[in-house]
């Protein structure tokens, strides 16, 4: 009875959650024209893109080349490759850009940095210390961006009062299936970025391609470790101190993801566990009426769903368990297996099923509505059913590892 | 599009209301319509057995008339292999359902435990009468929690009836309140020791598998086993 109580209520609050978002949602878009089209700018602000490298000699050139492909006058991009203490090529292939490239004016538009492996942070502040634009962002050596996504972010910068901008993030060249599952999830992540910025509670500022105004930076003091996810602890830092974080989702930037199980296990762990760290570091914002949406709902829900996700995995891996154990025991005593009966008498219509296959239509559209505003597609990714499938039993493996690491506070590394 | 974003940090409670009233209304409707399909079930086993009791009082009829026809006539399995067995399986999976109106699935119960008694003393009177080499086993359990062995019991039981058709089991709640099945259980002599298979008129207690009922009904073999589906026996837990 008890347990039916829990399942309830955590279900509640995540269709609650769904719900809601839905809502704003469509509020918003009452009335408004689904274009996306970039606005003009009267004049454009210098923009800055670090590129920090560690160990991209494979990647590097894929992402350097988009760059060079955006849409943006050249003379007002400083880019700038951090090399944090490569051991492979990456250094080399840096430099070569920088030969190849054209001189503007008095000085070539392109910089390369080496030193001494400190992390990205440090990558990035090196780079702050090193500019004069106006806006600075950060690319990863694995990602690429759309040829319009600069000014589409650029476009929203007009607006004195933004303080950073983050793009929709998408999955590069999805091959493996896991890769696909990944897809409809960034998919999802495309709408839940757009909504937290619509509701002023974005609190992660993902490392691909998101900008910021350069002075709101320095003014905060940089970059930090932040637990490994310092894109979350600026972001975090920003919303502390007042800043609006907006979100331009046609602004596409397509970022490389784990092939293998394995991959994905670790970088997810870091990801979980700098987000609970970085919840134990800014927990006075937490129902705190200050800091409006992000206080009261999207920050608790989100410490929510990381407890629903281990609680429904426990309890579906252990009544699994009991049901397997039962099936073995019953043959073993009778000697006989079970045949499944197709009586419709017996077809499960419980609330629970019922309230259950509602949630996961909701996911369905807010993976749609995520598409639709990410590519201008309303068709799903394909990955979609297998991320509906299998999902739910994938988060709560790097959930526990996260959570366990958090408790005992013992880190996690990038590679 | 963009622009409409800045400005709106602040908490509008509109639309936190609005999301309430969606949600609660999802998870009303959700409990409405698990509520309905489970009372349609209900509304269905009430059919059932209302057919069954006219055909019991059919059968019993014909048990009158025997003197005026043949006992080819009286069609053994009319009533309990058609009918009944597949009950106790749709009663057990509604006792499971956490939306079931526990006070009607209760009268169901009894209803049913009640059908099941008139059908035994029906098929025993048949069984004299017609010199039928009928095998009865009652199996009595217990599913207050205090009968660990009684689930196993019925699977077994289901797994004999599926190889043994013509074997007539009835199995019954030892805890229900039925005043009929209190006086069978006095007249048994049945102890609070569950499982128990009253078998042939003699009392077992604790787990028995196939092998132990074999054992105990060396005439099973002249029924013949079926390779034939039929519907499943099973005990309610």
């Amino acid at each position: 009875m008890f347990g039916d109580g829990v399942v309830y209520t955590l279900l509640f609050v995540s269709l609650y959650f769904e719900v809601f978002l839905l809502v704003t949602f469509l509020e918003k878009r009452a009335g408004r024209s689904a274009s996306s089209a970039v606005k003009g700018v009267s004049s454009l602000p210098r923009v800055c893109i670090v590129v920090p490298c560690l160990n991209e000699e494979q990647t590097l050139a894929h992402a350097m080349a988009s760059v060079f492909a955006l849409q943006y006058p050249r003379e007002l991009m400083d880019i700038i490759i951090v090399d944090d203490g490569s051991t492979d090529r990456t250094l080399q292939i840096a430099e070569e850009f920088v030969r190849a490239c054209p001189v503007v004016g008095a000085e070539r538009h392109i910089r390369v940095f080496h030193k001494k492996n400190g992390g990205k942070h440090t990558a990035l502040n090196l780079a702050l210390q090193n500019t004069d634009a106006e806006i600075i962002g950060c690319l990863d050596a694995d990602s690429t961006v759309a040829p319009d996504a600069l000014m589409r972010v650029v476009s929203i910068f007009g607006n004195p009062d933004i303080s950073a901008v983050t793009p929709g993030v998408h999955v590069k060249k999805p091959k493996t299936a896991l890769q696909h599952i990944q897809n409809a999830e960034y998919a999802l992540s495309v709408f839940n970025r757009f909504m937290f910025a619509t509701l002023g509670s974005v609190f992660i500022t993902p490392g691909a391609f998101s900008m910021y105004r350069t002075k709101t930076v320095r003014d905060l003091g940089g970059w930090r470790h932040g637990h490994s996810t310092e894109d979350m602890e600026l972001a975090l830092r920003m919303q502390k101190n007042g800043h609006k974080i907006a979100n331009a989702p046609a602004a596409a930037v397509y970022t490389a993801t784990p092939k293998t199980l394995k991959g994905l296990f670790r970088q997810r762990v870091r990801w979980t566990y700098g987000f609970l760290r970085n919840f134990v570091d800014y927990k006075f914002m937490f129902g705190n009426r200050a800091y409006g949406n992000l206080g009261l709902f999207i920050l608790p829900t989100a410490l929510i769903s990381i407890g629903t996700g281990i609680y429904f995995f426990v309890r579906i891996l252990w009544y699994g368990l009991e049901n397997i154990y039962d099936t073995f025991a019953r043959i073993a005593i009778t000697g006989i297996a079970p045949h499944p009966s197709f009586d419709i008498f017996y077809f499960n219509t419980s609330a629970l099923l019922i309230i259950a296959l509602v949630t996961i239509t909701l996911v369905l559209i807010l993976i749609s509505a995520g598409s639709l505003i990410g590519t201008g597609r309303r068709m799903p990714p394909a990955g979609t059913p297998l991320f509906i499938l299998l999902y739910g039993f994938l988060v709560p493996l790097w959930i526990s590892a996260a959570v366990f690491r958090a408790i005992f506070k013992m880190g996690v590394r990038w590679r | 599009m963009d622009n409409s974003i800045i400005g709106e940090r602040a908490a509008q409670w509109k639309n936190y209301a609005i999301a309430f009233v969606i949600t609660a209304a999802i998870f009303a409707t959700a409990l409405y319509a698990s509520n309905y399909f489970n009372n349609r079930r209900i509304a269905e086993i009430r059919t059932t057995q209302d057919n069954i009791s006219i055909d019991i009082l059919s059968l019993e009829t014909q048990f009158e008339l025997l003197a005026e026809h043949s006992c080819r006539d009286i069609s053994e399995n009319s009533v309990l292999s058609k009918e009944l067995r597949p009950l106790v399986d749709r009663l057990s999976y509604l006792e499971d359902q956490s939306s079931v109106d526990e006070e009607e699935l209760l009268r169901l119960k009894r209803y049913y435990s009640l059908l099941q008694i008139k059908d035994l003393l029906l098929m025993k009177k048949v069984a004299t009468k017609c010199k039928l080499k009928s095998v009865f086993i009652l199996y009595f359990y217990s599913n207050e929690g205090d009968c660990k062995d009684c689930e196993n019991q019925g699977y077994v039981l289901t797994a004999l009836s599926e190889q043994y058709p013509q074997l007539r089991i009835y199995s019954f709640d030892y805890n229900l309140d039925l005043s009929a099945l209190q006086t069978m259980l006095s007249i048994n002599d049945v102890e609070n020791k569950l499982p128990a298979l009253s078998i042939n008129d003699k009392m077992y207690y604790g787990l028995k598998d196939i092998a132990d009922i074999e054992k105990i009904l060396p005439q099973l073999a002249t029924l013949g086993k079926t390779a034939t589906t039929t519907p499943k026996e099973k005990a309610l837990r």
